[in-house]
């Protein structure tokens, strides 16, 4: 059962980091301005932050929905979920009215927001630390027929 | 390989296709060049003079202050308000209730309202309530706190007593 459920939390975050990515790339220049609005970039770093954010989401997102590399992948996603739920709340703290720029869009930087975050943070986190990718499932098949054929 | 140094190239490759994949977008990133906060840039929404409630520049305001024919509403944080305002400024953030300094306001002949950041969006949100608190003439400054300091504006410190007192 617990398996099945890290497998849903797998493949649910992965496509969450893939659909966010794929969302900001027609338009990077306005996921640079919303990095931006953050106010913790300093200005020159802001489009290099944005691209690769924007690269790593993509790329740990599908290694997480092919369950390949998934331990490293639940991991960097951990740590940028840690990142976003920082940046967030301090804006928030800080009364910095502005877009979240999670998904592209429009979407405002809320707590409902930062909740989000924190709820992802917790899956990426139990994804890391039991993977159960391309690997698991190859090894679990083999024991499976193993036991079948015994 | 150590997990952290496969999170790492991980993290490497995912960089490398960020950019490479901005090479690639119709509206890439502006790579070399900085990029300011919305409320930094120059005609900023601040500036904006379609705004729904009027403005008035440093400049402008500088004059009144000096004369005492304007008052100053700061709607920046209650810290931000102790750590340093305009002299004689009163203090009320979109959040507060406006009723206690609302009978203090409506003496003026004018009152301008002051924001932390240029884009005036809390100024704004300020400016609303005392206009349907019934203030007439209510104005936001441009280039807010920031070119208030940098204007040589009058400034003090410390909390508003005058914010409190009265009906609270």
């Amino acid at each position: 059962m617990t398996a099945r459920i890290l497998i849903a939390c797998r493949l649910v975050l992965g496509a969450l980091f893939v659909w966010a990515a794929v969302a900001k790339l027609p338009d990077m220049a306005a996921f640079a301005q919303d990095v931006a609005n953050y106010r913790l970039v300093p200005a020159l770093l802001v489009p290099f932050v944005a691209c690769a954010v924007v690269g790593v989401e993509l790329l740990a997102g599908a290694a997480l929905i092919l369950g390949l590399l998934v331990r490293p992948a639940a991991l960097v996603l951990a740590g940028l979920l840690a990142v976003f739920t920082a940046f967030l709340s301090q804006a928030l703290l800080r009364g910095i009215d502005l877009r979240c720029g999670c998904f592209g869009g429009d979407e405002p930087a809320s707590w409902w927001t930062v909740a989000r975050d924190v709820a992802m943070l917790a899956a990426a986190l139990a994804v890391a630390r039991r993977p159960q990718g391309a690997a698991w499932l190859r090894r679990k098949a083999a024991m499976t027929r193993s036991a079948s054929s015994g | 390989m150590s997990l952290i140094l496969r999170a790492g190239l991980l993290c490497a490759s995912g960089v490398a296709l960020g950019l490479l994949a901005n090479g690639f977008t119709p509206r890439p990133a502006p790579l070399g060049q900085g990029v300011l906060a919305s409320a930094e840039q120059p005609g900023a929404a601040c500036e904006d003079a379609q705004a729904s409630v009027a403005r008035i520049s440093v400049r402008e305001a500088k004059p009144l202050c000096l004369a005492c024919a304007a008052a100053f509403v700061d709607a920046r944080s209650p810290q931000e308000y102790a750590a340093g305002h305009v002299t004689g400024a009163l203090h009320l953030s979109p959040g507060e209730g406006a009723e206690t300094i609302l009978p203090r306001l409506r003496a003026a002949p004018t009152v301008i309202v002051y924001d932390r950041d240029r884009d005036c969006a809390a100024a704004d949100r300020v400016a609303t309530r005392l206009q349907a608190g019934g203030i007439r003439d209510v104005r936001v400054l441009t280039g807010a706190w920031p070119e208030w300091l940098a204007g040589g504006g009058p400034g003090e410190s410390g909390t508003c007593s005058l914010c409190t007192a009265g009906t609270r």
